[in-house]
């Protein structure tokens, strides 16, 4: 069973009027079970848009999206991924840990079941000291690192990640890439990835999915060998800056001036 | 915090208060200015202490006042603000009208209101100050309920939280830091509110009117010392809401 399954979809935003936006279109797209997937592309190409409709968080105009094979809509009341975004999102009136329980509070569950979850999270990213402190006397990685914690509290079976370290400088993002494959390799979770970053997404990903704008499709789907084990020798591999290279040369036919300079000079020829 | 700093903190804003006090007295002295034009410090002093029970009834009264007035209106505040932040359509009616009475002043109300009860009723004072409250409160902590950060708003829903859960977990705990600052400053306005209130006619039983009676009669260090009884309610009210504050807020950055 597929983990995401998305056929025929297309996302318009103020249909019918002068301020429409075809966001995506005609989009399929299948994430199988333990892989993991980024979406990567310029600004406006509905990546955001895409992740958001696997998340149920918006309908498509036209397709269906499956996740887990139940409906998206199913699968988001049944809790069947985790998201984490930019920001991380924690809520300064909660202890880590109680941040890290919401969504089993949400789900019902007792107190002491909800603090020993909570507890094995701090353990696996490695903040295990910090379930009594507020989130604004930790630092941005450790705030994203607790995000994460959050997201996979309830065991989903998916990830759902929206640039999660785009706020964060070069250094914590590599070692925050280092973790993020190591928690999910200990979790088996999938993940499907937004990000703007191309070494970010061949280093974590199984497949690299890169998309043009205006309107939102996709253009390429890369498939990255390097081995389910990576490690900071992987950045310096060979084949890491050859993945980087085929990204880079999907990417550069998707940038919106240069569409439009060869739409100009097709006039011209003709 | 150790001593010595804390006793650092507050000895430049202490010296500058007895220097000026003593200035002050110093130029009533060596001007030998008359009483009716400014009172000495140790005269008003002196008069505030062979005044002290007077005072102390006179602040009961208008500090009962404010002090109702404050209940009411932040419960009513708080009320509103749900309903508003519940049905967008009336914040978007309500708000600039809440907005407009607030920069209004609106004390002059009481004379009207006076007008609908008996002369001897508190009531009057009690709904004016419960009006200033009500539209600080209102105006704030619908703000908090509702400018809540969009990620917290997606995050809830990717759990399909329901409405109420999003209210109980993200809303009201967002609004509660608003609702202090309304307090903060709705605590001294309702005070000023209550004595203000006392001008416009009524009973005269409150500080208002004994400090405009004490002028009356030309008896301005009396009235002064009223006027430092004021002063004192005043930041008794700022107080409690600060003391209030640090006891209910224990997440937040200092």
């Amino acid at each position: 069973m597929s983990a995401v399954q998305v056929v025929g979809t297309s996302k318009i935003f103020n249909e019918g009027s002068a301020k429409q936006v075809d966001a995506i279109v005609e989009v399929n797209l299948t994430v199988e079970s333990g892989e993991f997937v980024s979406l990567i592309g310029p600004s406006g190409c509905g990546k955001s848009t895409l992740l958001r409709l696997i998340a149920n968080l918006l309908e498509p105009t036209q397709g269906v999206v499956s996740v887990n094979g139940k409906t998206a809509a199913q699968a988001r009341l049944d809790q069947d991924y985790g998201m984490a975004f930019q920001q991380a999102g924690l809520f300064d009136w909660r202890t880590v840990g109680k941040n890290i329980e919401l969504p089993l509070e949400l789900k019902g569950w007792d107190k002491t079941k909800r603090a020993k979850r909570a507890e094995e999270m701090l353990h696996l990213v490695k903040l295990p000291e910090f379930a009594e402190m507020y989130p604004w006397q930790l630092s941005g990685g450790m705030q994203q690192r607790i995000a994460i914690a959050r997201a996979l509290a309830a065991h989903p079976p998916l990830l759902l990640m929206d640039e999660p370290f785009g706020a964060l400088d070069e250094m914590t993002r590599e070692y925050m890439q280092g973790e993020l494959l190591r928690i999910c390799a200990e979790t088996s979770t999938t993940v499907v990835f937004v990000t703007h970053s191309i070494p970010e997404a061949v280093y974590l990903s199984n497949r690299v999915v890169v998309m043009s704008p205006r309107p939102g499709r996709i253009v390429e789907i890369i498939d990255v060998n390097l081995g389910a084990k990576r490690t900071e020798d992987t950045r310096a591999a060979e084949g890491f800056f050859r993945s980087i290279t085929a990204v880079r040369e999907a990417l550069r036919g998707t940038h919106a001036d240069h569409v439009a300079a060869t739409a100009i000079r097709g006039v011209e020829d003709r | 915090m150790r001593a010595e700093t804390r006793i650092q903190r507050i000895m430049p804003p202490l010296i500058f208060g007895v220097a000026f006090l003593l200035l002050w007295e110093a130029l009533v002295k060596g001007f030998n200015l008359k009483p009716y034009f400014l009172a000495a410090p140790s005269k008003i002093i002196e008069q505030f202490f062979k005044n002290a029970s007077r005072i102390w009834e006179a602040s009961a009264v208008s500090g009962t006042n404010a002090l109702v007035g404050l209940i009411v209106g932040t419960v009513l505040g708080i009320a509103m603000s749900f309903v508003l932040s519940r049905f967008r359509f009336l914040g978007e009616l309500i708000t600039p009208l809440a907005i407009s009475l607030n920069a209004i002043p609106i004390f002059v109300l009481v004379a009207v209101l006076n007008n609908m009860y008996s002369i001897t009723s508190e009531i009057p004072r009690r709904f004016m100050v419960t009006l200033v409250v009500y539209f600080i409160v209102l105006v704030n902590v619908a703000k908090g309920l509702t400018q809540v950060r969009s990620t917290h708003i997606e995050l809830m829903h990717s759990y399909a939280a329901s409405e109420f859960s999003i209210m109980r977990k993200v809303r009201v705990p967002n609004a509660v830091p608003y609702l202090f600052t309304a307090l903060k400053v709705a605590a001294p306005a309702s005070v000023i509110t209550a004595f203000v209130s006392e001008y416009f006619g009524g009973l005269q039983n409150g500080l208002g009117s004994r400090i405009t009676n004490n002028i009356a009669t030309s008896k301005n260090a009396a009235a002064w010392a009223y006027v430092f009884g004021a002063c004192l309610l005043g930041l008794v009210f700022y107080t409690l809401s600060i003391i209030l504050e640090s006891v209910t807020r224990k997440g937040d950055k200092k």
